[in-house]
């Protein structure tokens, strides 16, 4: 009955009418079935950031690095830049598991002004009992074709914040892929498929989507571990003058891991920052370069880093006044109490004590 | 609402957005286990430093200035949670007294509990009850933010030392006409020096019609229905205006003193027998200069008269005031420098003379802008000698600096209107009875016509109330140019 009182709002079409919202209306469901089972329990607050870090990324050995730059001249053509990205928090723990709070964000540039839609939040009260019922149920709620049910059985508590924002930030960019027409799509992290939380059928399809709509997608990273001849790729910056390319070779991934891209360095602007960027394969080269050239003649980088990506992030991530305002709404609406364990560490350690991340 | 510090006397409150509290509001922050509540006011009301916040308004500035547009899809509505949290104030609250077994101390030394302790608002009725503002000669001053009716007992003023001060057109002229009616309601002896000439309509209604003061204001403008014969006054309050107001050197004086004696053994103590006296001394040229210059000031106010029957002693009107209570309205309208310190001079002296002689028993004295008349040397006088003979005055201005700083010191009662500049707050909150943070902070946002009370008459809990409407035909307007233009 109280989940009937929550309902995806129609007026959420973006950007076309035909979207299917099974996906944030399974969220909001899980979200609120999580949290009954949570009502009268005490809590303890503890918020902390989970990093969607691309932990599978392995390290081929056989990375080179083209010495000689790609220029770009900005292409002030115009052209719709779009962006996804998602967040996730743990708000605090409960005596039976955690409670965590996912949320997404879409923006836009066009018509030289920046636009957002923002998913979100979704709370959920995350039990070892409901835990794979819960990403089960999300899993199969938009993504019905099952890539592999080994994927999803039993995913580590610790590591479901990630894994339902993944599970979102997929469906995000999904939505985008499919509706964005000429334009770029800019997504944060890798083309790396065959993960846990990315099967490869997956960003396949995603990309295929973008492809059918003449859109390119540019994955951009804010941090790698690619190194070649022993050096991380973005700290092997020619001396040429900015905007270029640097593109790279032999990069070549074990079973089950698929790169879905081929991997460049961007340096956008003058500021001594690069950043690994990954082009969909089977998009033609011309095709690459001339969404790299609309991005920089279209978008700000102030920071080398497109600003609809920054913005993206910027709006999905959790402030220390939305994370007391979750607390007070579990509090006020699902009844959970917050309480104050004793830190063990500072208890054990006091001025010792650096917290459990340290421990 | 939350008690979240307590720095001396000094509170923090956070209130969220449904608990809406201003400047001004009293507060009572009981721990019921220590039975036991704190009274405090609202002296300032900040944004709760919120973790988080900065980043909030921020992402929605990405360049430019502009702000970002966008959809916020929130089906779980948190969004009203987060205005929620974003929007809750910390209240800056000042501890006014402790409550005990019903009973206000002024100790704010004990802690009450952050967690146990309730707050909730201190009604101005509720608050007056507690600290038993109440008495037999009630005078309403108006009305609080409460809506009751700030409502202070005539006798706190007896006997007092007031000030009213505000900036220009706040109302302060209103509130002392307020004052003065009231008390001449209980039947007391009130006199006003009155600059504008604002007061002399008193004992007239909105309408132009009589109203009930009508028979008990007695408006004596100088030169006009306010004259004094020589033969009348005792020399003592002739060396005063000739002293005090005309600056006469101590050889001159005594020269003086012996002409007035000489006239008066003659009966020949006359204006003009005076001016004969002194054009025909035989003594030092300067002394003669001296006193020829000072009579010809005497001459010149029109103050003074040869003819008996022109005469109009203030004791007269003293006389009508004292039984059934009454205004004397000394109009200063028109009046020059030298000839309103000569009227002030002798009006003084002749009240002194009444007291210090049991003809009165006391007397409420208004001065308004009293820098213009009244010596450097009286101020003093008036707040420490005068007051034991019964003169108890209520200085009204817009200039607080030019109040010395003596007065606001002993000041009981301090009726503050709206003022915005630092330096004039900073001198009103020189006042003994007042802490400078409440001035500076709720006097700088009174709006118009409301008057912060402070002192005896509230027990010295400051209370912010809108001073009402008198039946008073209004003349303290000033003259505008384009009135009728438009």
């Amino acid at each position: 009955m109280v989940i009937e009182q929550y309902t995806i709002t129609e007026k959420y079409n973006f950007p076309q009418p035909t979207i299917d919202t099974t996906l944030p209306q399974r969220f909001l469901e899980q979200s609120l079935y999580s949290l009954k089972q949570a009502q009268h329990q005490p809590f303890q607050l503890n918020p902390q950031t989970f990093q969607q870090l691309n932990t599978t990324e392995q390290y081929p050995s056989s990375i080179q690095l083209k010495p000689e730059p790609i220029p770009i001249k900005p292409d002030h053509q115009e052209t719709l830049i779009a962006a996804v990205d998602t967040s996730t928090i743990k708000i605090g723990e409960t005596a039976t598991g955690m409670i965590i709070a996912v949320r997404g964000a879409t923006t836009w540039k066009q018509n030289r002004a920046y636009k957002y839609t923002r998913l979100g939040p979704f709370i959920f009260h995350i039990t070892e009992e409901n835990k794979n019922a819960v990403y089960n149920t999300l899993e199969h709620a938009y993504f019905s074709t099952s890539y592999g049910a080994s994927h999803q059985a039993a995913p580590n508590i610790m590591q479901m914040p990630t894994r339902l924002a993944s599970l979102l930030e997929r469906w995000l960019q999904t939505m985008l892929a499919k509706t964005v027409n000429h334009g770029i799509i800019l997504f944060d992290g890798s083309l790396i498929s065959g993960t846990i939380d990315t099967p490869v059928q997956r960003l396949r399809e995603i990309l295929s989507y973008a492809r059918r709509n003449n859109s390119t997608v540019l994955a951009f990273s804010k941090a790698t571990t690619l190194r070649a001849n022993g050096i991380l790729i973005t700290e092997q910056l020619p001396n040429h003058d900015p905007p270029y390319l640097l593109e790279t070779t032999g990069i070549h991934f074990k079973s089950p891991i698929v790169l879905l891209g081929d991997v460049y360095v961007a340096r956008l602007n003058k500021a001594n920052l690069a950043f690994r960027l990954d082009i969909d394969k089977e998009t033609p080269v011309e095709q690459r370069m001339a969404a790299i050239q609309k991005l920089i003649g279209n978008d700000l980088y102030t920071q080398s880093y497109p600003e609809t990506l920054r913005l993206s992030h910027i709006l999905c991530t959790f402030t220390a006044n939305e994370v007391l305002a979750i607390k007070h709404f579990i509090t006020r609406k699902h009844g959970i109490q917050i309480i104050n364990r004793p830190d063990m560490h500072k208890l054990l350690f006091g001025p010792f004590s650096k917290g459990e991340i340290y421990a | 609402m939350k008690l979240y510090k307590k720095e001396g006397n000094i509170l923090q409150i956070i209130s969220f957005p449904a608990e809406s509290a201003e400047k001004g509001d009293y507060l009572l922050v009981e721990d019921q286990d220590a039975a036991k509540a704190l009274i405090a006011q609202v002296i300032d009301v900040q944004f709760a430093a919120v973790p988080g916040v900065l980043e909030e308004l921020l992402r929605t500035l990405p360049d430019g200035g502009e702000p970002l547009q966008g959809e916020d899809i929130d089906p779980m509505e948190i969004a009203p949670h987060i205005t929620y949290i974003q929007d809750a104030s910390l209240l800056i609250c000042k501890i006014r007294a402790t409550l005990e077994n019903e009973m206000l101390s002024p100790s704010s030394s004990w802690l009450p509990s952050r967690s146990q302790s309730t707050i909730k608002k201190l009604s101005i009725p509720m608050l007056m009850k507690l600290a038993k503002i109440d008495g037999k000669l009630p005078i309403i001053l108006g009305g609080t933010k409460d809506s009751s009716l700030l409502t202070i007992d005539a006798s706190a003023i007896d006997g007092t030392l007031n000030i009213i001060t505000g900036k220009k057109g706040c109302g302060k002229s209103h509130l002392s006409k307020l004052l003065m009616v009231n008390l001449v309601g209980y039947r007391a002896t009130v006199v006003i020096f009155d600059l504008n000439g604002e007061y002399t309509s008193l004992g007239m209604s909105n309408d132009g019609k009589r109203n009930m003061y009508y028979d008990k204001i007695h408006t004596l403008t100088p030169g006009q229905n306010f004259k004094v014969a020589l033969e009348q006054l005792h020399l003592n309050t002739v060396m005063g205006i000739l002293v005090n107001a005309l600056h006469l050197p101590g050889t001159s004086a005594r020269e003086f003193r012996r002409i007035w004696k000489m006239l008066k053994e003659k009966g020949k103590l006359n204006m003009q027998e005076l001016g004969e006296a002194i054009r025909d001394l035989n003594c030092n040229q300067h002394v003669r200069d001296a006193l020829a210059s000072r009579f010809h000031s005497l001459a010149n106010s029109g103050f003074f008269t040869d003819c008996p029957g022109e005469a109009t002693l203030l004791d007269e009107s003293i006389l009508k005031a004292k039984d059934q209570g009454g205004a004397i309205v000394i109009n200063l309208k028109n009046t020059s420098n030298i000839d309103r310190q000569i009227v002030v001079e002798y009006a003084l002296g002749k009240l002194v003379d009444s007291l210090s002689n049991w003809k009165l028993k006391a007397i409420f004295l208004f001065a308004e802008e009293a820098h213009l008349y009244l010596r450097e040397t009286y101020w003093d006088d008036i707040v420490t000698r005068m007051r034991h003979f019964g003169i108890f005055t209520t200085f009204i201005t817009n200039q607080p600096d030019t109040i010395q700083e003596t007065i606001y010191r002993q000041a009981d009662n301090i009726f503050l209107f709206n003022f915005t500049n630092e330096h004039d707050l900073d001198v009103v909150s020189r006042a003994a009875r007042v802490d400078a943070e409440t001035v500076r902070s709720i006097a700088r946002d009174l709006p118009p016509h409301h008057c912060l009370t402070l002192g005896k008459v509230v027990g010295d809990f400051p209370i912010v109330a809108r001073v009402r409407a008198l039946d008073i035909k209004t003349m303290g307007e000033t003259r505008l140019f384009f009135k009728d233009m438009n």
